[in-house]
């Protein structure tokens, strides 16, 4: 029963921890504009990222090596430095649009200028990373991140035309007035906000944090094969009540305040309450989980004693990494450059930069030096080596579209 | 040289290269960043020492960037013409996943920056002491 | 010496002709003994080969199980790996290693394979 209740837990706050500020943008800009012909891209990502999630998740339980660990010694130290520098800077940038994220969610709620409220979030991210467990603040801010069913409950509520939702979501095609260009650089963007690289850099070092053991690896298959693709109901949730709310009257959506209209329009001020709880515990736990991520891939290429698993005062290099990204990001933050210009730019950026993240990671799988037993499959090596694929085409085709795009606009 | 020689086969750059250093307590203490060899007077060079940390990095990928490590290793370090640290190979234990040492990190030359920010940062942060809760 | 100075060196046989770069370093555990490790390390001989990718992401190794596309693409470069023994090795340059033997000789560097012991 108390195994049941633990497993149970594990995909709730997969399901509540899915969501950030990257896919709260992308999936309300996107319905807007696109309805639903970009809901492939949601898909594609979630299975992609239920893919790697599990083999990062495997890797880390069976070899207690995590993701960053493994890229220098795969790659090598010159290659693993310059993948260091490009997933550090993504995730610097995640971290400024996550932070802004929080601070936009408490200017829903209080009025007060999101600029003014940086410095305390800030603040608040570095204190609970400093002092919390990392299981409690997993779980607190997991099912907090719930509260996000009030999208779905939503969508209902807004009685849509379901057949021309699923027409849209299953004939995808350039909507009129768009060009393909575009269309597919937004659904790059959907694809790289479903499949954060820091998600498996966090995911992977949790599992070694936690000291997961084989016996926790059909957990870590629960939480990742169920959480996740409910996760990604939740972002469909998003994009469909975007699509019913604003693409009737062709309007665009550029501010946090619109995502969640729509929601608050159809479920009044209940709907406000728990959109504003959702998207504070969305952003919030992706701010602690980009913050820490900073150090994870800075003290892991170069061997540093790194995580919340041990004294502070043992892991000085790694907090000060951590305290300094922070301070750096709310820094870019308060230069009050647009919050979701931001993120669209950096969501865009992670998915040119996810055969970096995963190549590695689909290596050592099948090493049995590290993996014993538990190599990858035939059928898991086909679907990841199809997929990495397919990362290289994103990651490709992601600068010239931009450029093509004018970022999207 | 022996026509078969005896004793375990490792290669250097795939098995020591770039692994992670454990402590004696099982703590993190750094990478193999590079290793050197010692030529006896008679025989082959066999590896006498792993050389770790920014001072080694530095010098093996070279170019700008190489120099710019360097530089910055050699701020940090007391000395004036600091070479790389140094972790004499017959104080490990074992070579699997990991290289394990005998010596604890703080009785090792690599540990210079981690001694550094825990003295000048978090040292002064309240809690810094705790043990997670 | 250190193992940077031979490892991407690029090695020439006694003609000048090109064998390939130093892709790895293979060691045997019967040197003299040091400190508690034991017998140290001795260089037994390099690994040459041209190109060098799959060797250091480990894919061209005998017991790597897949993926197959990998393996099939790495194929090639597996195949072009010799030894060559240090006995053989004349001089230690810069960037450049003179080994005393034909470019066409050499077996495959890693036919007898010791594997790490498994987790």
């Amino acid at each position: 029963m108390k195994k049941l209740l633990g497993v149970t837990l594990g995909i709730l706050t997969a399901v509540g921890g899915f969501l950030d500020i990257g896919d709260i943008v992308t999936a309300s800009v996107t319905g807007a504009r696109f309805r639903m012909s970009l809901a492939w891209a949601v898909l594609l990502g979630v299975i992609g990222i239920v893919i790697f999630a599990e083999m990062a998740g495997r890797v880390a339980t069976v070899s207690h090596r995590p993701v960053f660990d493994l890229v220098r010694e795969r790659v090598g130290a010159r290659l693993g430095l310059a993948n260091l520098l490009a997933s550090y800077f993504i995730n610097f940038l995640t971290l400024a649009a996550e932070v802004a994220g929080v601070s936009l969610a408490l200017q829903l709620a209080s009025d007060v200028n999101y600029l003014l409220w940086i410095p305390l979030v800030t603040f608040l991210v570095w204190i609970v990373i400093w002092r919390v467990k990392f299981e409690t603040m997993e779980q607190v801010f997991g099912l907090a991140g719930l509260a996000l069913i009030v999208m779905a409950v939503a969508l209902w509520q807004l009685h849509p035309d379901w057949s021309s939702l699923w027409h849209s979501a299953s004939h995808p095609e350039v909507t009129s007035g768009e060009g393909a260009p575009t269309y597919f650089y937004f659904g790059i963007a959907l694809f790289g906000a479903t499949m954060t690289p820091y998600e498996v850099f966090f995911f992977s070092s949790g599992a070694v944090e936690e000291h997961w053991q084989r016996s926790d690896l059909i957990l870590n298959r629960a939480n990742v094969y169920l959480g996740f693709p409910l996760g990604g109901a939740l972002t469909l949730s998003l994009m469909a009540i975007s699509a019913v709310v604003f693409a009737p009257m062709n309007i665009t959506v550029e501010h946090l305040s619109q995502a969640a209209l729509p929601t608050v329009v159809a479920v009044g001020k209940i709907g406000l309450a728990l959109i504003l709880i959702g998207f504070f515990a969305a952003t919030f736990s992706a701010a602690l989980e980009t913050a820490l991520s900073s150090g994870y891939t800075i003290s892991q290429y170069f061997g540093w004693q790194w995580g919340k698993l041990v004294r502070p005062k043992e892991a000085a290099r790694f907090h000060v990494v951590v305290l300094v990204s922070l301070i750096g990001a709310a820094l870019l933050a308060l230069t009050a450059i647009d919050p979701v210009k931001l993120t669209e730019y950096t969501v865009v950026l992670a998915a040119a930069a996810l055969p970096l993240t995963y190549f590695p990671i689909l290596v050592v799988a099948n090493d049995p030096d590290f993996m014993g037993d538990k190599v990858n499959s035939r059928l898991s090596n086909a679907l990841a080596t199809g997929y990495m694929g397919i990362l290289v085409v994103v990651s490709v085709a992601t600068i010239p579209l931009m450029i093509a795009t004018k970022g999207g606009a | 040289m022996n026509e078969h020689p005896a004793g375990r086969r490792l290669y250097a750059a795939l098995q020591l290269l770039d692994r992670q250093i454990l402590d004696a307590d099982a703590m993190m203490a750094g990478k193999v960043d590079d290793l050197e060899f010692e030529q006896p007077s008679d025989g082959d060079p066999y590896v006498s020492t792993i050389l770790s940390g920014l001072g080694a990095l530095g010098p093996r990928l070279g170019g700008r960037l190489g120099r710019w490590l360097t530089a910055v290793h050699r701020r940090l370090h007391p000395d004036p013409e600091p070479g790389p640290a140094r972790i004499s190979f017959g104080v490990v234990k074992r070579v699997n996943n990991h290289v394990e040492l005998t010596l604890r990190r703080d009785e090792l030359e690599n540990n210079e920056l981690e001694a550094w920010a825990r003295e000048h940062v978090i040292a002064h942060v309240p809690g810094a002491g705790h043990a997670p809760e | 010496m250190r193992l940077s100075d031979l490892l991407e060196a690029e090695v020439v046989d006694r003609n000048g002709d090109r064998i390939g770069h130093v892709h790895d370093v293979r060691l045997v555990q019967d040197g003299p003994p040091l400190g508690t490790w034991g017998a140290a390390l001795r260089l037994e001989g390099l690994v040459v080969g041209r190109g060098s990718i799959g060797t250091r992401l480990g894919i061209t190794r005998p017991q790597m199980k897949g993926p197959w596309i990998l393996k099939l693409l790495f194929a090639r470069q597996r195949s072009s790996r010799v030894l060559v023994p240090w006995d053989r090795v004349r001089d230690v340059g810069q960037d450049r290693i003179t080994a005393d033997c034909v470019a066409a000789e050499g077996h495959d560097a890693f036919a007898t394979d010791d594997p790490t012991p498994r987790p």
